[in-house]
């Protein structure tokens, strides 16, 4: 991209420092984190376009990984190479680390009190909805057609009566997708 | 040492299994459980303190579960190993981004992946209402009850999920 070394880590710095910032303010799912680095790196300083930034979030959020995480290495590397991944990753990921060692050990030390005990039953329950919602929203994207349903279907099954790892059921999932649509777009799946 | 390594790959194989948002839940579910490092309850727990604290729910799991069974040093091991895909493919992603975009491979693994995961999480959700809805064995009606009110609540004004939690933990001090 041809900028010199100094160039790079310079631009890496003010990515930790923007990246620190966000990732103290970046509650659940994270979208915000997007509207973040929009603002941060295309209208006040102009290092990426919008089209840039939106492939850099498509590709993210398309392989395995946490997406922030995703999706900071590879604006990382875009903004400023190696040093630019190292200091987003860094930046994002080190808020939850700082709050989550102290939350942590306070959890430990509360979590048998009788209030607390009491709260967390209320807590726990909640979960139960909080996660059926997020099931929801994936259906949008998952459930293109029949396909669909069948896959989420089997995987159920599959954990209900079968000892089977996650990763195995993950793995026959991708294998099924290649199969059911494998080599229908421009023929260049083999 | 040993535990150290464990814990790294463990994470390692829970951030290969993420696909975005709580997917990864049920992984790190089973992998929790059949270690011993966690009960179910404390995977419930750890699902609404990562909702309530910044960050992304992978990370906050890592240096949790790191942070009891290995102290600081564990945590860091857990961090960077749900790091490791995001560093490894995501790297080569962003070297060969131009190659990527549209490629109807990657199009074709997520169309199978995406629906897997939401059977993943419907069998999490499963768990948990059998182990919080019948503990022992017993039906229990104040966590339905609460599970119906914050679902509604939920659906009817789109609250945030800190917010969700905080009403969750007082109904549970109101009727428990």
């Amino acid at each position: 991209m041809g900028l010199t070394k100094s160039e790079k880590w310079k631009r890496a710095f003010i990515v930790l420092r923007v990246m620190f910032k966000v990732g103290f303010f970046t509650w659940g799912g994270g979208w915000s984190i997007v509207a973040q680095l929009q603002k941060e790196f295309i209208e006040k300083r102009d290092w990426l376009s919008q089209e840039e930034l939106m492939d850099i979030i498509s590709v993210g959020r398309s392989l395995p990984g946490i997406m922030i995480i995703n999706i900071g290495v590879i604006f990382g590397y875009h903004i400023g190479g190696v040093p630019g991944v190292f200091c987003s990753v860094l930046g994002i990921a080190s808020p939850s680390v700082i709050v989550m060692c102290i939350v942590t050990g306070f959890y430990m030390q509360v979590r048998d009190n009788i209030y607390v005990a009491k709260a967390l039953v209320g807590v726990r329950a909640a979960v139960i909805p909080i996660i059926g919602g997020a099931a929801l929203k994936m259906r949008k994207t998952a459930w293109i057609n029949y396909g669909g349903y069948i896959i989420t279907a089997a995987a159920f099954s599959l954990c209900v009566f079968t000892d089977l790892h996650n990763i195995i059921i993950v793995i026959g999932g991708a294998v099924a997708g290649l199969i059911l649509k494998g080599g229908k777009r421009n023929g260049t799946v083999s | 040492m040993a535990l150290y390594l464990e814990m790294f790959i463990v994470f390692v194989r829970i951030g290969f299994c993420s696909f975005g948002g709580l997917s990864m839940v049920p992984v790190i579910n089973q992998e929790m459980l059949s270690h011993g490092w966690m009960n179910l309850q404390e995977v419930t727990d750890i699902v609404a303190i990562a909702e309530m604290t910044p960050g992304p729910l992978g990370i906050n799991c890592a240096t949790f579960v790191g942070m009891r069974t290995g102290g600081i040093i564990g945590a860091l091991c857990a961090t960077l190993g749900v790091l490791v895909p995001s560093l490894t493919l995501c790297f080569l992603a962003a070297v060969f981004i131009e190659k990527l975009k549209g490629n109807p491979v990657m199009a074709n693994v997520m169309y199978g992946i995406r629906p897997v995961c939401i059977g993943l999480v419907l069998y999490v959700l499963y768990t948990l209402s059998a182990s919080n809805f019948l503990p022992e064995g017993s039906f229990y009606l104040v966590p339905v009850v609460i599970a119906l009110i914050v679902g509604l609540i939920s659906w009817k004004f789109k609250l945030s999920v800190p917010v969700l939690i905080l009403i969750a933990a007082g109904l549970g001090l109101l009727l428990v």
